[in-house]
């Protein structure tokens, strides 16, 4: 209706003042509010300028519904809000402003379209959308047992003319180790294959892809690498039987140098004894020896504290029969 | 509600994945995560994982719902807000429309820019062709109105039918006439579709902004507007021999569409006569015409002008059995426009009316909207309460209630203002209250139609809450209706105050009048007056009594603006007595003091009842002065009250002796005046 409206004013103009008449169009309905120019007429028959109405607050009700007045995310209206809000930095003894013309309001932004009401009205409503959670999973553990890889994906939304976000396509694919059949040689086989993307404390492979353009191929590819490094771990190379000690992960007491420089000691500590027939098992077999064993393992994995220092040293004394 | 929503948009997905996915429903803005089940490869079955104790875990089917869904089942949570103003405004106190008018003007300023904004990027579209918007948006990106194809052939005649060029694709046909090529049946067929629909003129061009054309189409529309003023209520006429009538004749075959699109362009331009000989012509070719055509036809007959009305009635029926001598099956709009036509024979078209709708129902067209205002303004045409109404409106709402529509008839958006019309036609409050339920039924709402229907509706409705209903419930509406919905008339604020009135709750008079001045009717005087009225006629506690000097004050200040506003003020005199009275019960004194003054500068008459309120405030501060004051002007204004005064002054004062006498002297001058008169009529 708007349109034929403007349809008639149009063609009531010749075509070459086209362009104008759309400025001009809504001259005649509100010639009374257009102040004319006070040059023409005399002042005292300038019509009145234009008065702003009382903000709506002091209409709103004590118990009106909010959500109703703030549906959707808005910016900050102070003639909407009825709270006597104040911000702004006080000048020399003074007070922080009002709201009204507060800059500072409406930069932040504002929740007042998710008051706890809001909140829970939305949750009624969304129920129909959700379906039940499965009752045989009533305990995290469960969960994990059954469910044991985590994917997390972000989707973004923004007000603008794309719906597009490149951020989104991101995948991160989250499983305990502990849940992979894995023996010991595929773990820490998979282990030194991921890399940086195992977290020893929690014992969580991440995988995290970005290199697809796609959500789905990024979370396919994420499957995919999980898939193939669950295999690989498992076979065994014929290069493998060249690891030597340096590409060890954790320190092994058998054929190391350690054993070797104990048992040399022990070695000559019986043939100072005179004492020839000494087996070399049964050396190793020993209660101190073990207890040696022990400490070393643990200071070499564990790294020098108090306690394994001190072991080592009672272990020590002990092998030594310095006590 | 969000239950019968529910199950509109939600459909379970029938077919079962392999790979199922179970969601859990995280706390806002958590992204989600997936579980999956242990279905794939990556994770074997552990041994023993099927010794009792693990339960089954069954996923539930996903649900699937379309994009706006969830959107909609939010907005389902939310309702109007009664203070705020239609959202196409901008919310804030010094853009919000404060009258129709205001608000007509704002939203054609808004569309005012679209347009404009359209025309700078139709006019140069190289420089809008780079498009961020994903998924594309077709309307944003600019339209192209020039023809491509250059050269004469039908594919250029068929491409400027389709850009709607009238004169262009005549041209074209001519050309091609010329040049010896036969134009298919089919191109000619829309060719003249294209005519007859907008009868031979260009087409309207607030979208296409082509200047060059539009300047000489301009000329001819004015050349012809000048000399068909009187028919302009009915469009664009058709002129003889036009360009449809010139290609009809000379195409080389024509078919039943050519015919039939024929008669439809003569109906919409009201060429009458010419329209029923095509349809005889028709006839004799042997052809069949289509429901649309019959549509028009009937038109035509029931428009035709120097007929009794039985005849017509008469000559449609017998269009209605060549309809189905032609097999041609009627539909709604066959029905809606009978029964357009029989609005216009008054009481001769009742009983065929009913007869049309019962044939409706009987062959299963649902009525429309539409067709139900036909009928109600066929029974309810003349407001004539003596005559006795027919009850046929409770019958309508009866069946109507509940019902959704869905729009089908350009006409189906006057229902609910004749409806109304109705109700209030008849006072019935309960109908009116169907009538709005049934308004606020599902998509109803969308049937009120432009503004000044809506105004028309709520105006009606609130008139006849204020005049049946109870005040609580009437003021219940009208804090939700006004000015949300729609802006009073000072005829609807008159009839609350009578309202306010008939239930005694006249301390609600100043809220009403500060709202009403939000919304323009400061300088409405009848609306003032009847404030004013109320509030002076009787006495009132003190706190009220204040609050209505405070109002009347107001209203006085608005008197004044007005006078510095216009060159002839004008201050009704009831007013002034209203306002002097108010001051004085409220113990403004010295203010009520000036509004004597004031009668005297607009050459006012106070009132009697006023001036003897004067006297008892005079008597209450025991000033004599006062009192004499009064009496004086009661004498410059000759009023017949003056000698009562007098005496009263004289009865209930101590005043000294020369006032007694220049009061005597004041009553002589008014009792010689008035014997003077007697002797004159005398003689």
């Amino acid at each position: 209706m708007a349109a034929a409206a403007l349809s008639a004013w149009l063609t009531l103009q010749p075509g070459t003042r086209t362009l104008r008449a759309f400025c001009t169009s809504v001259s005649p309905a509100t010639r009374s509010a257009i102040p004319s120019p006070p040059d023409r007429r005399p002042r005292y028959e300038r019509p009145l300028r234009r008065k702003a109405l009382p903000p709506r607050t002091e209409k709103m009700t004590l118990d009106q519904d909010w959500p109703s007045v703030y549906p959707v995310a808005a910016p900050f209206k102070p003639s909407a809000v009825p709270l006597p809000i104040r911000m702004g930095y006080p000048i020399k003894r003074g007070v922080p402003m009002a709201k009204e013309g507060n800059l500072e309001l409406l930069k932040i932004p504002n929740f007042l379209h998710l008051t706890p009401v809001a909140i829970k009205k939305h949750c009624e409503a969304l129920k129909d959308f959700c379906t039940e959670w499965p009752a045989a999973l009533d305990s995290d553990e469960k969960c994990e047992k059954h469910f044991p890889i985590e994917v997390d994906t972000t989707d973004y939304v923004s007000a603008g003319p794309s719906i597009r976000n490149p951020k989104a396509r991101v995948v991160t694919l989250r499983v305990k180790l502990s849940s992979l059949n894995l023996d010991d040689h595929a773990k820490k086989k998979l282990i030194k294959l991921v890399g940086e993307r195992y977290c020893k404390t929690t014992d969580v492979l991440t995988i995290k892809t970005d290199r697809c353009p796609l959500k789905r191929q990024n979370y396919d590819y994420a499957l995919y690498l999980l898939t193939v490094l669950y295999h690989e771990s498992w076979k065994t190379e014929e290069w493998e039987k060249d690891k030597t000690e340096a590409d060890m992960e954790e320190y092994v007491w058998n054929n190391s140098s350690s054993e070797k420089n104990i048992l040399e000691t022990l070695l000559q500590m019986k043939a100072a004894e005179k004492n020839l027939e000494v087996n070399k098992e049964e050396l190793l077999a020993t209660k101190e020896v073990e207890e040696y064993k022990k400490s070393v393992v643990s200071l070499k994995n564990e790294g020098d504290n108090e306690n394994t220092l001190s072991q080592y040293k009672e272990s020590v004394k002990k092998l030594l029969n310095l006590m | 509600m969000a239950v019968v929503a529910a199950s509109r948009w939600l459909r379970f997905r029938c077919k079962v994945c392999l790979t199922l996915t179970g969601q859990r429903a995280g706390p806002c803005g958590q992204p989600p995560n997936c579980r999956f089940y242990s279905g794939s490869a990556t994770v074997p079955k552990v041994e023993g994982a099927n010794v009792t104790g693990i339960e089954e875990v069954v996923i539930p089917k996903k649900k699937t719902w379309d994009k706006v869904a969830v959107l909609q089942a939010l907005a389902s949570t939310v309702n109007r807000d009664t203070t705020a103003a239609p959202y196409a405004f901008q919310d804030d106190p010094y853009l919000i429309p404060t009258s129709s008018l205001e608000s007509r003007s704002f939203l054609l300023a808004k569309k005012s820019g679209e347009n404009a904004a359209k025309y700078i990027i139709n006019s140069h579209p190289k420089y809008f062709q780079k498009d961020i918007a994903e998924p594309h948006i077709p309307c944003l990106m600019p339209e192209y109105f020039e023809p491509q194809i250059e050269d004469i052939s039908e594919a250029a005649l068929r491409e400027r039918i389709k850009l709607k060029k009238v004169k262009a694709s005549v041209d074209m046909f001519d050309q091609l006439l010329q040049a010896g090529t036969t134009v298919s049946l089919e191109t000619s067929n829309s060719l003249l579709d294209l005519l007859c629909y907008y009868g031979d003129k260009e087409p309207s061009t607030d979208y296409h902004f082509q200047q060059s054309e539009k300047s000489e189409e301009l000329a001819a529309e004015e050349n012809n507007k000048k000399s068909k003023k009187a028919n302009h209520q009915f469009g664009d006429l058709w002129r003889p021999k036009n360009n449809a009538e010139r290609i009809f004749a000379l195409m080389p075959e024509k078919n039943s569409h050519s015919y039939c699109t024929m008669i439809r362009g003569m109906v919409k331009h009201r060429a009458l006569v010419q329209a029923l000989n095509l349809y005889t012509e028709l006839l004799n070719n042997r052809l069949h015409a289509d429901v649309y055509t019959f549509n028009a036809l009937i038109e035509a007959t029931a428009l035709s002008a120097h007929e009794k009305p039985e005849d017509k009635w008469n000559n449609i029926l017998e269009l209605l059995k060549q309809m189905t001598a032609q097999k041609v099956k009627p539909n709604l709009q066959t029905f809606n426009t009978i029964l357009k036509c029989l609005r216009r024979f008054h009481a001769f078209g009742k009983v065929p009316a009913l007869q049309t709708f019962r044939e409706m129902k009987a062959i299963g067209i649902e009525p429309s909207p539409a067709t139900y205002h036909y009928l109600i303004q066929l029974f309810y045409h003349h407001e004539n309460r003596s005559k006795g109404s027919s009850l046929i409106i409770y019958d309508i709402m009866n069946e109507l209630t509940g019902r959704k529509f869905s729009p089908r008839d350009p006409d189906d958006d006057m229902f609910f203002q004749s409806a109304m019309r109705v109700c209030s036609f008849l006072r019935d409050l309960e109908l009116a209250y169907q009538v709005h339920g049934l308004l606020n039924t599902g998509d109803n709402w969308k049937f009120i139609g432009p503004d000044h229907r809506r105004n028309f509706y709520y105006s009606k409705f609130f008139s006849l809450l204020c005049l049946m209903e109870q005040i609580d419930v009437t003021l219940k509406w009208y804090k939700d209706l006004i000015p949300s919905v729609f802006f009073p008339r000072s005829q609807t604020l008159i009839d609350l105050l009578q309202a306010l009135d008939v239930a005694n709750r006249l301390e609600v008079i100043p809220q009403i009048w500060k709202d009403s001045k939000e919304y323009g009717h400061t300088f409405r005087n009848d609306l003032k007056e009847e404030i004013l009225m109320l509030m002076a006629r009787d006495q009132h506690p003190p706190e009220l009594q204040v609050a209505f000097a405070d109002c009347a004050a107001d209203i006085k200040s608005t008197y004044e603006s007005q006078d510095g506003r216009q060159t002839a003020p004008e201050w009704p005199a009831n007013s002034l007595n209203y306002i002097a009275v108010l001051f004085l019960r409220a113990g403004r004194t010295q203010e009520a003091w000036k509004m004597l003054g004031l009668f005297k500068k607009h050459n006012k008459i106070p009132g009697n009842k006023l001036l003897n309120e004067f006297m008892d405030i005079a008597k209450a501060s025991s000033s004599p002065a006062q009192a004499i004051e009064i009496v004086k002007l009661a004498g410059a204004f000759s009023l017949p009250i003056c000698e009562d005064l007098a005496q009263r002054v004289m009865a209930d004062f101590a005043i000294s002796q020369e006032q007694k006498e220049a009061l005597g002297n004041l009553t002589s001058l008014t009792s010689d005046s008035d014997s003077d008169s007697d002797t004159s009529e005398g003689k």
